[in-house]
């Protein structure tokens, strides 16, 4: 090493501005790209926020600072409190449809069972589809009229069922929508972590004699654990934002059987002309969402933390 | 010296070419103004199928050839072309210096729409329905918002071979309506439909609370849609689904295309549209009934009251450019342009003295028709323009899903929605 460095040419001095910190100048490069982050992203979600605080009408000329005014309207009118238990309801069971499914699918495509291949290239469609897109195709197939699912159901000797237009069925239909389009982009990420997992303890496990199952559970589940935690996050603020499938599908009706947070914000922003109530249901649903992220990330580094505090 | 581009030279010039542009529209605008020497002016229009491309063209090169005035537009379908306008006033965007617009979202940009009087001779304003000037000016400061350019009433088109064939009359009373309906409901078909879904929902329960003798707000804007007459409105139209079952049952589901499909792929045997469904039923690459229906007028119950809206063109409060634009929408609503657009659309002239035209060069069937679009017209009425009923009319519209769906009664539906409407016009000042 020592025989290197003594052959090695002397580094060029650093050149420094004169006079100017170095600090200065890394800020006075990045300035440019914070400044259009600030505009493009931190402007408008300022906005936004502050608009949260203002009875903000299209047809009103002024603004009245109105503090939390529209925040508790929101949580004291009759609609919202349905929307909130609709939005826990789409995202929980969204996540299990997507993550068990997900998760079984990978498990089968990972295995070595034969004609599995063409598979895989075909799960890459439902992420591929536009979102309006399937929420069109969806609204055809659960047409009540023509729809081929009511159909096939019919010829089956099976009681047709009202998708759209039943409040009970009208959530279930955009979940399975959603879920047709989302869960397949989680079995390629549980799949490529499947593929990453070391085979040494599988095969201890095997000469050992573990079952299927519990080699699952107690070996492949803890090593996914990393990824699983990413697809969550990665769903969960998807399932936050989703719009078009529900809009297109029931317009978060029939009343507000199906009605979600970013529905609600659009009907009050584009058909109640109302940005200020919008802009504190954009709010609500962002709180909410980092409410639930935190607690993903937080509750294994907290459990971790408090068992090693227990070992030692 | 080199040629080639050096880094401090590039940012030099980049940094006047972003001056340059953000500079050049304050400068225009600085100078600007309407004096007259206008070239070219911007329009947001509205489109509805695949002929309203070409007719715009001919009506804007028309203008063009009368003013010397270039008229460029984009076009938009109803649901999107409200959302841009929504987006472009509340930024108080000068983007466009005429905008399609509609009396059912109105109220909404009263505050971002030129008044027109002084564009307009009120006597030539009184050419017009008088229902669509009322409902195009602002109740508070008695403005006109928007010039009306053809009027959207309703008519019930019925089979006429279905209707024959079961020994049955269009219906006249609502009462009618469920015997026919029942009659011709079986082996797959119904006799009615029906939307049931946002603003077409919001706009069939209008035309049953005024028929029930109700009404949305009182003199003094108080909430009345919830009174007697509404709950029997709104228990009627739930039952129509429900009950007497002679709609399809997924009509909670249906805006105005499902509505207008149903009839045309010959589903259902009745149905109420408006005047440009005459058209479309009319043309056999677009229905499969297009010889075999007839017209008749909505049925009545205690008023023969169903609303009376239009389509209208409105200058941009923000536009630099306001007489040429106020050029352009006189030119769109002549009385040789109306009767163009009835020829192009069968879109119904908002001119009385134009309808009288066209009912007069009309002949059978489409004669009674149009003359009796003119009575409905005439008797119409619109939900009321007061601050905040933007936001009553989605609340009035998940109420009638609610009923509609059988998650509430009728009443309970209404007096909930009666009391967040309270509110809602309280916040607003609308209440007196």
């Amino acid at each position: 090493m020592a025989i290197y460095e003594d052959t090695l040419p002397a580094a060029p001095p650093a050149r420094r501005s004169r006079g100017r910190p170095q600090w200065l100048t890394g800020y006075t490069l990045a300035a440019p790209a914070l400044l259009l982050m600030l505009v493009i992203f931190l402007y408008p979600l300022g906005h936004s926020f502050v608009m949260s605080f203002f009875r903000w009408d299209l047809n009103s000329v002024e603004s009245p600072f109105v503090g939390l005014g529209n925040y508790t309207d929101l949580f004291t009118g009759s609609s919202f409190p349905q929307t909130l238990r609709n939005q826990v309801v789409f995202t929980v069971a969204s996540l299990l449809i997507e993550v068990v499914g997900g998760m079984a699918i990978a498990v089968l495509l990972n295995s070595k069972l034969r004609g599995l291949r063409p598979a895989r290239t075909l799960l890459l469609i439902p992420p591929m589809v536009a979102p309006a897109v399937v929420g069109l195709n969806f609204r055809w197939l659960f047409n009540e009229q023509y729809g081929l699912i009511d159909a096939v159901l019919v010829r089956l000797g099976l009681p047709a069922i009202p998708w759209l237009s039943d409040p009970g069925w009208a959530l279930i239909s955009v979940i399975i929508a959603n879920a047709w389009q989302n869960t397949p982009l989680l079995v390629l990420l549980f799949l490529a972590g499947l593929q990453a997992i070391p085979r040494e303890p599988l095969e201890a496990a095997a000469v050992d004699g573990a079952s299927a199952w519990r080699t699952f559970w107690s070996i492949v589940l803890p090593l996914m654990r990393p990824v699983v935690v990413i697809a969550l996050m990665i769903r969960i603020i998807d399932l936050f934002r989703t719009f078009d499938v529900i809009w297109l599908m029931t317009q978060g009706g029939p009343g507000n059987a199906s009605n979600l947070l970013t529905v609600e914000a659009y009907k009050l922003a584009f058909q109640s002309v109302d940005f200020g109530h919008a802009a504190a249901v954009s709010y609500v649903a962002l709180v909410l969402s980092l409410i639930v992220l935190a607690l993903l990330y937080g509750i294994p580094r907290l459990t971790a933390r408090r068992a090693a505090t227990w070992q030692s | 010296m080199s040629s080639a581009l050096n880094r401090r030279q590039f940012l030099t010039g980049s940094m006047a070419l972003a001056a340059g542009a953000a500079a050049g529209p304050l400068l225009a605008a600085c100078g600007g103004g309407d004096s007259g020497n206008v070239t070219e002016i911007n329009a947001l229009l509205i489109t509805g199928g695949d002929r309203y491309p070409a007719y715009w063209e001919k009506v804007t090169s028309a203008f063009t050839e009368r003013t010397g005035i270039t008229v460029k537009y984009d076009l938009l379908q109803f649901t999107p072309l409200t959302s841009k306008e929504i987006t472009l006033a509340a930024a108080r965007s000068a983007q466009y210096d005429v905008y399609s617009t509609h009396t059912a979202q109105i109220g909404a940009f009263f505050p971002h729409f030129e008044p027109l009087n002084n564009y307009f001779d009120p006597a030539d304003l009184a050419d017009f329905f008088p229902v669509a000037i009322t409902y195009m000016t602002n109740p508070a400061n008695g403005e006109l918002a928007a010039i009306p350019r053809n009027m959207d009433a309703r008519t019930q088109y019925y089979r006429r071979d279905l209707y024959e064939a079961a020994g049955v009359q269009p219906a006249t009373t609502w009462e009618e309506l469920v015997a026919v309906g029942q009659e011709l409901t079986g082996d797959g078909r119904f006799g009615l439909v029906l939307p049931g879904q946002g603003d077409p929902a919001q706009r069939q329960f209008a035309d049953f609370l005024w028929q029930a003798g109700g009404e949305w707000l009182d003199q003094n804007n108080n909430v009345t849609f919830n009174s007697d007459a509404g709950v029997e409105a709104l228990t009627f139209y739930r039952d129509l689904v429900q009950t007497h079952r002679i709609t399809p049952s997924d009509v909670v589901t249906y805006q105005w295309n499902e509505n207008s499909a149903g009839f045309t792929n010959g589903t259902c045997a009745a149905v109420f549209d408006w005047p440009g469904a005459y058209a479309t039923f009319g043309d056999p690459s677009l229905s499969t009934v297009s010889d075999a229906f007839a017209t008749a007028p909505l049925p009545a119950h205690k008023t023969g009251i169903s609303c009376a809206i239009s389509h209208g063109l409105a200058i941009n409060k923000y536009s630099r450019k306001k007489d040429a634009a106020a050029e352009f929408i006189k030119f769109t609503v002549t009385p040789e342009a109306l009767v163009d657009q009835y020829t192009e659309f069968k879109n119904y002239p908002s001119r009385m003295s134009t309808a009288d035209k066209v009912i007069a060069d009309a002949q059978g069937m489409e004669k009674q028709w149009l003359s009796d679009l003119r009575t409905t017209i005439e008797n119409g009425k619109e939900w009321p323009k007061v601050p905040g009923f933007d936001k009553v009319s989605t609340v009035v519209q998940t109420a009638v899903q609610n009923a509609l769906s059988n998650q509430m009664s009728p009443k309970a539906a209404l007096d909930a929605a009666a009391e967040e409407s309270t509110r809602i016009l309280q916040q607003a000042g609308a209440l007196r």
